[in-house]
């Protein structure tokens, strides 16, 4: 969003202050109709391109939660006529990556589901990691979904290459190097869904529930970032931050 | 444009056939020298560009190439000028194969009257490393070969590792006469620094994940798949310094130079 706001404000300053308000109006959200269609759609055709091609024959591509760019790579692959199957991480509480396995399977991908609990015992069989990113910051560390640290760090063990897709207008000029600082909290009470136990979690003098949403993933563990512009590694995300602000200052 | 783009890329095709194991050099080097010819800059060029005259253009085309070869034939030179203050007194530097740019790099520091010695790896299936201790024994320098399979023998005597390079990837990775990677493996498990001498041509647009990613026709002289491979690839965490006509870089700066000239 960040990078959203930067782009309409350097374009409304830009703009003729003679202009009468219909006019600016019309324009600016033409302009943002543009950037979307280029940032975001555009964007994950480009990214889907170069993602397809790094999937080959006899994979099995291990992807975590749902995103909707993961699955319309592999989607495309699929219709490219690859061969490959599919294993789909989860997590509680959203377990949001069966709405994942039910768009693969429904394409006729051959999908395995498992919980993030078991990845140390899935990556074995797992060939490549493909992996979304909310953000991509200045310092090279990418920021997903809260279990994306942990499988990149057991993929590296098994010294199974790691790829994240992420548009350029998530790329951030923050830095951070641990999950804590900046991060958001979901409800608590979502983590107590199907919990049976006799003690009153809500209110324990004792106990803080923490439902955390992203975490921040070291560049080490990551072997390639692929966007629309180029396939990088993760800590040439800085080279691309200098060219978006070249273009808007 | 298009009748020219067509024949540059048979030449390219057919300099890369005829290059031997060399291929990773050759493919870089006719991809940036087809770039950097082509290159449109703002300022003067425009008339040259949208004129009909055909000569002005071919003039145009030549000169750049000649300013390419020009920077290339320098590169060496610069190279060597740059790294040899690395190699200090008493030192023991270990190299792979064959390379023009290491041997440069090592005659400079004799000329500046340092005292080393090198162990060169023999580099098997061609026994290329033999090659390089003549070289470097005909310039008085101290050399001696060893055995491919002893590097983890003599890596605690070395103080640097020193290899040329076929070819850097992306992500500053190394693309080099098979025999490499073991050698940059085994100087991170005893924490030797691994250098890297190569010239800014051969900085080359390939992302591979793995060994397997490198193209048939880089790993392969010929069609036969049973064969050895004859070059394999060291990922940039093996590498601590390339040293380049550009400067002295680390891995991850190769990506911001590539970037530099192709977007």
């Amino acid at each position: 969003m960040e990078n959203f706001i930067k782009h309409i404000k350097f374009f409304i300053s830009e703009r003729n202050p003679e202009d009468n308000q219909k006019d600016m109006k019309d324009g600016i959200m033409e302009e943002c109709d543009r950037y979307f269609k280029e940032s975001i759609y555009l964007a994950a055709e480009a990214i889907s391109e170069l993602a397809t091609k790094r999937i080959e024959d006899g994979d099995t591509i291990l992807i975590f939660n749902r995103s909707q760019l993961v699955v319309k790579i592999l989607l495309d692959a699929h219709n490219a006529g690859k061969k490959f199957r599919v294993m789909v991480t989860d997590s509680r509480p959203d377990l949001r990556g069966i709405l994942a396995c039910e768009r693969l399977t429904a394409a006729g991908i051959p999908v395995s589901y498992i919980y993030i609990n078991s990845v140390t015992y899935a990556m074995t069989e797992v060939t490549k990691v493909l992996l979304a990113a909310e953000a991509l910051l200045a310092n090279g560390y990418v920021i997903g979904p809260v279990g994306t640290g942990m499988i990149s760090l057991v993929a590296n063990t098994y010294n199974i290459p790691v790829i994240v897709c992420c548009e350029t207008y998530k790329f951030s000029e923050r830095v951070q190097t641990d999950s804590i600082l900046f991060n958001e909290l979901a409800d608590p009470c979502d983590i107590l869904s199907n919990v049976r136990s006799d003690v009153a979690w809500q209110n324990h003098p004792n106990l803080h529930l923490v439902n955390l949403v992203f975490d921040a993933t070291p560049p080490k563990f990551i072997s390639i970032v692929i966007t629309e512009v180029a396939e990088l590694p993760c800590s040439s995300a800085p080279v691309i931050l200098r060219k978006q602000l070249n273009t808007c200052y | 444009m298009i009748p020219y783009d067509t024949k540059f890329q048979e030449l390219s095709s057919r300099l890369k056939l005829a290059s031997g194991t060399s291929r990773t050099s050759v493919a870089s080097g006719c991809d940036l020298f087809v770039r950097f010819i082509t290159l449109r800059s703002k300022s003067l060029e425009e008339d040259v560009w949208d004129s009909k005259n055909f000569d002005n253009l071919k003039n145009h085309l030549v000169e750049r190439g000649k300013h390419f070869m020009k920077r290339l034939s320098g590169s060496r030179k610069s190279i060597a000028q740059l790294a040899y203050p690395f190699i200090m007194d008493g030192v023991t530097v270990l190299t792979t194969s064959m390379s023009r740019v290491v041997m440069e790099i090592l005659a400079k520091a004799h000329e500046k009257c340092k005292k080393f010695k090198v162990l060169v790896t023999i580099s098997e299936p061609d026994k290329r490393g033999h090659r390089m201790v003549k070289e470097l024994r005909s310039r008085d320098i101290t050399a001696m070969p060893i055995l491919d399979s002893s590097i983890g023998f003599v890596m605690e005597r070395v103080d640097f590792v020193l290899v040329g390079a076929e070819g850097v990837v992306e992500n500053g990775g190394l693309i080099n006469y098979i025999g490499t990677y073991p050698v940059a493996v085994m100087a991170r498990s005893l924490n030797k620094p691994f250098y890297v001498a190569v010239e800014s041509f051969k900085f080359y647009r390939m992302y591979p994940l793995r060994q397997t990613d490198l193209p048939n026709e880089s790993k392969y002289l010929s069609e036969d798949e049973a064969e050895h491979p004859v070059v394999d690839y060291t990922p940039p965490q093996y590498i601590n310094k390339l040293f380049t006509d550009l400067g002295v870089l680390t891995p991850s700066a190769v990506s911001d130079e590539l970037m530099k000239l192709y977007i």
